[in-house]
């Protein structure tokens, strides 16, 4: 049997699943969570098990792929269902890549490298076992450029039209990826005037041929419109509907991306931020000018990728779009960290590139040490910008993983959650899942809890002692307490404006306060 | 008069001496007379004929219609016969057999006269237009009733003469009652039970239709010919081909229609294309009796008979074919000017089960108006995706009205167009699949006229949603049998493909009504009936539906390379409100006159046509 066979592949891909599978439900046992996994875990029991709007829940969490992916993983267990998507995603990023290679590259040797990435390489493995949505990014970032080399290459609508598709979903993945789109707008211009055939080689003199014939001007001003169209139609329709969606269902066209209970990263981002203006360190590495370098660095493979494409201009053009994308990043989000994903991007684009044009290299077997090489460097700095990076739950990964520490991070929210399961059936706890997202995602039975997206919540909220049993409440201490009604100063104010309530601690935690509601006409007492 | 008339025609210069060779020689091959192919190959006008005639003293009887026959003396002549030689017996009178003639010294007919009637011919010199209406209108009539009624005799089950079946028809009254029933016990309920079954069906009709149009797609650049097959085609090898030209009250067209056949890159010795009017369209009639340069067809006049549609006479015309292979173009039709060496390439190279080859049509007035823009992105797509898509996935393929190039014997043997049905293409299409056999699609497109005019359009479309009503009815007559003949691939394609465009159309108003009710007006009726998730869904449904299909239709023009249309694909939910007002008329007609062929009115571009020669 050949390695290349699309048998073999899938059997390949399949123990890299489990290979996968076991370094998840390993990390889970260390107690490893992380927010993202958290979220689709409290929002699919919402969508499964909840009383409210879940509905609105369903269609306006964000990401909303990634999400729905874990669904038919719930089957197996709600707690593991992003492990196993992530896991299972990953095997299928393998086998697309690797039968991309099949398809391009005769040798076997290319393949071997690939199979060196997927087991050994930190932030694939990362991708595979974090429960995170980074594979979806990875797959459909893979198929976007995967389909845009081909379109160079054919000229098709077909591959055009693909590459739109995927970049739909990538967008439906990661919304930062609408930026993508930016930078595309010179390239599709750089695209048209190649395509036009004019006898005249170098790009500069074809566009000034261009714009000075009111033919020719014609031509490209309509070609480059339509392919505006044809690329970006799709996304930009697709992102409009969305907007439009979430303003009839929340009032707020960027509810999907602002809202703390449509997506996880918002809070993420602002504690990002909160810690980036307390610490007097400033980071070096995360400035401006040096990201590209941290790349470069993390992924010397692209630096074969642009040598490989050194004669055609608008394939090293694409291929330096994501650094641009990714420093546009860095500039629009200045409060926010550059997320692991973002480097695994170049990771994924430069194997492909190699893949498109391996086949021109005249000396395999150099060619191929130097792949290895790189390879292994791309290890080493996989592992080293996984435990040296700024977002705390990446480093989280690398202790757990790799020096085999249990992971703590959520300690405190399994036991707020284990509290509350010990609770009565028939008790009501009043909770905001804005903050609190990962005590859910550890609860047993989420029907007695009342939470922001079920109708009666403002009700709970204005008089506890009619709705809820219990409140759960953001201590001081909890670093998102801010962003919450629930946390001490609502204790307070309750008992202000109704005074026949009373509250008393019922569990405690560093950041989490378990409040019995007591109304004092009837002495009710835990 | 001794004189013969090639003598005559070659002395009074209007054909060569190598023209005169080359036409007796193809009638020694044909066993067509010497005039027969003289007119209707290109050699001489009508007009020059009657010249010729004229001054070497004959005369030409101008009204021959009115002249007695005797249907003992028909009955032994076939109309055959009477084509191929211009002439026909009409009575016996003096004791000599009056016969009409386009040629007078035709010798094989004037001995049939003596040898069948035993008596001397008495020549009346008659134009060969009126000899072939009168020989059609007389000796037609075996021919027409076997273009009506042949399928309907031989495969009843594939023919629309019936067209709703008692399986149907209590199919249909049984879900209607179940809905009455339904709606009384629980209006809500079955309203929203409704509501999504239809809007899902929209979406997924919708999806499947990107579907093919991707696969399709995906083989733009595959051409079936290429450049060097074309060369490896030698005129000597070419077998005959038929040109089958239906047409109406296109008085406008025939020079049109004469100047883009002779641009077709075939020998011309080898062409048999024939003109199908019908016994009272005087006015085409008329158009070509009257033309002053030579035409390159034979005119056969289709005798009355109900149902009046081109099927029927597609069908009464196929009795004279003599090509190998046959196609169908419409009067304003350009096509590619190698396409029928492209198409005898095709077959060269396509396993014997592939009996048809589909070209792309287009519209070579695209940029005229709205309409004949909007028409360009749906036949863009229409037949650059969606058919290759479906040849793709081996899904049978509605023909398109013209352009199809049929292999003759197997074209009979499938009992050609059921005249009963006015998508007769369609049909056709689907009945091939169903007997085994394949289609074929080929890299070469055919301009045609887009429709101009709105009512003009809502009658022609409604013809088509009619006729996909009647074929997917036809073939959903034993929905088993149907699977186990195209498989299960094939079922679903055409119930999504053939089943699922007129129910597309129809619902497309309503959802757009629920839509509208709910976005704009934010009527509280609509949310008191539907709850919140069932309109989610049919606005997803509907918005993501009209998204997809704006984005297929740009792709198509994409590829075509009509960039300037792109823009236009965004009015196609507009477009679809027309193809509503069109299914509804179509479902109607369905029920009231189902064989009814709403006439399209050809001839109303202002657009030049340029002959599309392909280098």
């Amino acid at each position: 049997m050949k390695l290349t066979g699309t048998i073999f592949l899938s059997i390949l891909a399949f123990i890299l699943v489990i290979y996968y599978l076991v370094c998840g439900i390993y990390l889970n046992h260390l107690g490893y969570y992380n927010h993202e996994s958290l979220f689709y875990i409290e929002k699919s029991k919402i969508v499964f098990e909840g009383l409210g709007n879940r509905l609105k829940v369903m269609g306006l969490t964000s990401p909303i792929l990634p999400f729905y992916a874990t669904f038919i993983f719930n089957i197996f267990s709600t707690t593991l269902a992003p492990v196993l998507a992530s896991a299972v995603g990953t095997g299928v990023l393998f086998y697309i890549i690797a039968s991309t290679v099949a398809k391009r590259l005769p040798d076997e040797g290319y393949i071997w490298l690939l199979l060196i990435l997927f087991l050994f390489h930190p932030g694939i493995i990362y991708t595979a076992a974090s429960g995170k949505s980074i594979y979806l990014i990875l797959i459909f970032f893979f198929l976007f450029f995967l389909n845009l080399f081909k379109f160079y290459r054919s000229n098709t609508t077909f591959h055009v039209s693909i590459a739109s598709l995927c970049l739909v979903i990538l967008i439906f993945c990661d919304y930062k990826f609408i930026w993508l789109t930016l930078f595309f707008i010179p390239l599709v211009l750089a695209i048209t005037i190649n395509s036009l055939n004019l006898g005249e080689q170098e790009s500069i003199f074809r566009l000034f041929i261009s714009f000075n014939s009111p033919s020719l001007r014609r031509k490209l001003i309509n070609k480059t419109f339509a392919l505006y169209i044809i690329l970006f139609s799709l996304p930009l329709a697709a992102v409009l509907c969305y907007k439009l969606l979430n303003l009839t269902h929340a009032n707020d066209l960027n509810y999907f991306a602002e809202s703390p209970y449509a997506t996880w990263n918002v809070l993420i981002d602002k504690l990002s931020f909160d810690q980036l203006t307390t610490n007097t360190n400033y980071r070096i590495p995360e400035t401006s000018i040096l990201l590209s370098a941290r790349v470069v660095l993390f992924c010397p493979m692209i630096l074969i990728a642009i040598y490989l494409f050194r004669e055609s201009t608008y394939q090293v053009l694409t291929i330096l779009i994501p650094f641009a994308f990714i420093e546009f990043l860095h500039i629009k989000y200045d409060k926010v960290f550059l997320a692991y994903q973002y480097y695994m991007i170049f990771l994924i684009l430069a194997y492909l590139c190699v893949i498109f044009k391996a086949h021109t290299v005249k000396n395999h077997k150099s060619f191929k040490i130097l792949l290895l090489l790189t390879v292994l460097v791309q290890l080493y700095f996989g592992w080293y910008y996984l435990r040296t990076s700024s977002i705390a739950e990446e480093q989280n990964f690398t202790n757990a993983f790799f020096n085999r520490q249990p992971d703590s991070t959520q300690a405190n929210n399994v036991d707020v959650a284990n509290y509350l399961n010990s609770l009565p059936t028939n008790s009501h706890v009043l909770l905001d899942d804005a903050i609190a997202y990962n005590i859910v995602a550890f609860t047993k039975d989420i029907k007695p809890v009342i939470m922001p997206y079920e109708s009666n919540f403002l009700s709970a909220l204005e008089t506890p002692d009619k709705y809820v049993d219990y409140i759960v409440v953001a201590t001081a201490k909890n670093i998102v307490s801010g962003y919450t009604q629930l946390n001490e100063k609502y204790i307070f104010s309750v008992k202000r404006t109704i005074p026949n309530v009373n509250f008393r601690k019922v569990f405690v935690t560093d950041d989490w306060i378990v409040y019995r509601v007591i109304t004092n006409r009837s002495g009710n007492t835990l | 008069m001794s004189i013969s008339i090639p003598e005559l025609l070659t002395n009074d210069g209007f054909i060569t001496a190598g023209e005169r060779d080359a036409i007796e020689k193809h009638s020694v091959a044909s066993g067509l007379s010497f005039i027969k192919i003289a007119l209707t190959l290109g050699y001489i006008s009508r007009k020059n004929y009657d010249r010729s005639i004229l001054n070497a003293g004959y005369h030409i009887h101008e009204a021959p219609r009115e002249e007695a026959y005797d249907p003992q003396v028909l009955s032994k002549i076939d109309l055959s016969f009477a084509h191929e030689r211009l002439a026909m017996p009409l009575r016996i009178e003096n004791n000599k057999v009056v016969c009409l003639m386009a040629s007078p010294d035709d010798a094989l007919f004037i001995d049939f006269i003596r040898f069948t009637y035993d008596l001397e011919p008495q020549i009346i010199i008659a134009s060969d237009m009126d000899i072939t209406w009168l020989s059609n209108k007389l000796l037609g009539d075996k021919y027409i009733k076997s273009a009506v009624f042949e399928l309907m005799k031989r495969d009843p089950d594939s023919s629309a003469v019936v067209t709703f079946s008692t399986a149907q028809l209590i199919f249909i009254f049984v879900l209607i009652g179940i809905v009455t029933i339904g709606l009384i016990l629980s209006f809500k309920n079955t309203s929203i039970i409704i509501n999504v079954i239809i809007s899902s069906f929209f979406l997924v009709a919708i999806i499947f239709k990107l579907f093919l149009a991707l696969v399709g797609s995906r083989f733009e650049l595959y051409q079936a010919v290429t450049k060097d097959d074309l060369k490896q085609v030698y005129d000597d090898d070419l077998p005959i081909y038929t040109i089958l030209l239906p047409v109406y009250k296109e008085d406008k067209l025939i020079k049109k229609l004469i100047w883009n056949l002779q641009s077709i890159d075939y020998p011309r010795h080898k062409l048999d294309i024939k003109l199908l009017i019908e016994e009272d369209d005087d006015k085409t009639f008329n158009a070509v009796k009257n033309l002053d340069f030579p035409a390159i067809f034979e005119v056969i006049v289709v005798p009355f008979h109900m149902p009046k549609t081109k099927p029927k006479a597609c069908n009464y015309g196929l009795h004279f074919a003599r090509g190998k292979y046959l196609t169908i173009y419409d009067a304003e039709d350009i096509p590619d000017t190698d396409q029928l060496k492209k198409v005898v390439s095709l077959f060269g190279k396509l396993p014997e089960e592939y009996i048809c080859v589909q070209s792309a049509l287009n519209y070579f007035n695209r940029n005229e108006n709205f309409l004949t823009r909007m028409f360009t992105l749906e036949y863009s797509y229409w037949f650059d995706y969606m058919l290759p898509g479906l040849d793709t996935l081996d899904i049978p393929i509605p023909l398109g009205g013209t352009s199809n190039h049929f292999k003759l014997e197997e074209l009979i043997e499938l009992g050609a167009w059921d005249p009963f049905n006015v998508t007769e293409d369609a049909d056709l299409g689907v009945r091939a699949y169903a007997k085994g056999y394949k289609i074929a699609i080929i890299n070469s497109t055919t301009y045609e006229e887009a429709n101009n005019e709105p009512f003009n359009w809502v009658r022609q479309r409604s013809r088509w949603i009619k006729g996909y009503m009647q074929t997917y009815l036809v073939h959903m007559r034993n929905p088993v049998a149907l699977w186990k003949e195209i498989g299960w691939k094939g079922f679903l394609g055409f119930n999504f493909f053939i089943g699922a465009t007129p129910v597309t159309f129809l619902v497309y108003p309503l959802l757009l009504t629920f839509f509208i009710c709910y976005v704009v007006f934010d009527l509280s009726g609509i949310r008191t009936l539907f709850p919140d998730w069932v309109l989610f869904m049919s606005i997803f449904n509907l918005m993501v539906g009209n998204i997809l299909m704006i984005y297929i239709n740009m792709i198509a023009v994409f590829k075509r390379r009509y960039y300037e249309l792109i823009l236009f694909a965004i009015a196609n939910p507009i477009y679809w409100l027309m193809h509503s007002v069109a299914a509804y008329k179509g479902l109607y007609q369905l029920i009231v006159k189902p064989f009814y062929w709403e006439k399209t009115n050809h001839g109303l571009s202002k657009v030049n046509s340029p002959t599309n020669i392909v280098k």
